[in-house]
């Protein structure tokens, strides 16, 4: 009986330290898992501590951001005010430009036209050159009535000297006639004087007239040259501007 | 009125034009020498040539700017000779038409050249007058007037005179290269 106690006893005793043990070791096991389910507290804390401190710092540069926004898009706007007056005053001035140019291309085309239609000045400086040739062609018909009324003369000094011979041949019944033929020779003499001075105006006239008309046909080519530089720089300027 | 380096420069352009464009080939012999003319009205030296006595006419050509004018006077006689050498082998040619054409040439080789320095000028056709109206250029109040005494091929005898009346002051100095240029052979009449 004794063995049975002494085998219960130690059965009991077995089962109550072997549920001491595992009461121990269930404690153990439960202060650890609550050690660990505290660590994980903790961290789950911290973590959501941090999310927190995040977000909070997020709004805040949110807010933040959303205030540089606002001025940003403020500059913005007034950039754009600004810039739509600049168009604006573009499109006038470019307007402005335009109408100028067109002003302009109109003038061009104008001095070309004016230069273009003076240059048919050409023609009245070839009739200026032609009244030339005909004041030169009577010039020349003037030298040849001249040369020969000279001819004349110089025969009339020949006959007046002749008869003046024949009238001292004659002697006092030529006297009358000696008288005549001087006379005759002294007119003779003159007029042969006048023909040499009608030759020399002649000649100074031939001078002043082609002087003049070549002076004056010179001076149109001049003229025409000048318009035609003229009538040249007016196109190239309505080139340029169309 | 006109500047000793203006006169020297016509006379330059003009002895330039006359020795390349009045001779009959560019090697032809070609002697220019100033000549002491008598002028009307002018006490007269014993070296003064009478011009009006040596030729017996005269070709005219004008060149118009607006500060001047000036006119260039080609002095010739229709002998033998000078047609000869003038006309050549071509005896269909009158004389007067080819020298006349020589004389435009001449002219126009004058007037490119003042063209580098007057922008604008214009030239006249020639015209043939008689040698006794040369004396009357005085009339015209000239402020330049010279001639030259031109022989081509020892044989030819030419004159030229200058007649340069200028309306404003005039001042250039011409820098001729030696060198024949074919310029102003366009020049038609």
């Amino acid at each position: 009986m004794e063995a049975v106690e002494w085998l219960l006893a130690g059965a009991v005793a077995g089962v109550i330290g072997a549920g001491a043990a595992a009461f121990v070791a269930h404690r153990w096991r439960m202060a650890q898992a609550t050690a660990h389910w505290r660590a994980l507290t903790k961290t789950h804390d911290e973590a959501l501590e941090q999310a927190l401190e995040r977000e909070r710092l997020a709004v805040a540069s949110k807010e933040e951001g959303g205030e540089s926004n606002d001025e940003a898009l403020a500059e913005l706007t007034a950039r754009l005010t600004q810039a739509e007056q600049d168009l604006e005053v573009a499109r006038k001035s470019e307007a402005a430009v335009l109408e100028a140019k067109g002003l302009w291309q109109g003038e061009a085309e104008r001095i070309a036209a004016e230069a273009a239609r003076l240059r048919g000045l050409a023609a009245t400086f070839e009739r200026w050159h032609e009244q030339m040739t005909s004041l030169m062609t009577q010039n020349q018909d003037m030298h040849a009535k001249n040369h020969e009324l000279s001819s004349i003369v110089r025969h009339v000094l020949i006959v007046s000297l002749n008869a003046s011979i024949e009238a001292a041949r004659a002697g006092t019944a030529g006297r009358g006639f000696g008288i005549v033929a001087s006379e005759v020779r002294a007119l003779a003499t003159r007029s042969e004087e006048l023909s040499k001075s009608y030759r020399d105006s002649l000649h100074r006239n031939d001078v002043t007239t082609t002087a003049t008309f070549q002076d004056i046909q010179a001076g149109g080519k001049m003229i025409a040259a000048s318009l035609s530089s003229v009538e040249s720089l007016a196109q190239q300027l309505h080139s340029r501007l169309h | 009125m006109i500047s000793a380096h203006a006169r020297d420069s016509f006379e330059r352009i003009l002895t330039k034009a006359a020795r390349t464009r009045l001779p009959r080939t560019p090697d032809a012999s070609c002697d220019i020498v100033r000549l002491n003319v008598r002028q009307p009205g002018s006490a007269a030296m014993d070296t003064d040539v009478d011009l009006v006595a040596r030729h017996a006419n005269v070709v005219v050509l004008t060149i118009s700017s607006i500060d001047f004018r000036m006119l260039l006077v080609l002095h010739f006689d229709e002998d033998d000779v000078t047609t000869r050498y003038f006309v050549g082998d071509d005896q269909d040619k009158p004389f007067r038409e080819v020298f006349l054409e020589i004389s435009n040439l001449c002219c126009g080789a004058i007037n490119q050249e003042l063209l580098g320095h007057f922008p604008d000028l214009g030239m006249s056709t020639p015209y043939v007058l008689s040698a006794h109206c040369v004396p009357h250029l005085m009339q015209l109040k000239p402020n330049h007037l010279a001639s030259w005494d031109i022989t081509l091929d020892g044989s030819v005898r030419l004159a030229a005179t200058l007649c340069v009346c200028a309306h404003a002051p005039l001042d250039f100095n011409a820098e001729l290269s030696e060198t024949q240029d074919s310029s102003g052979e366009l020049e038609l009449f």
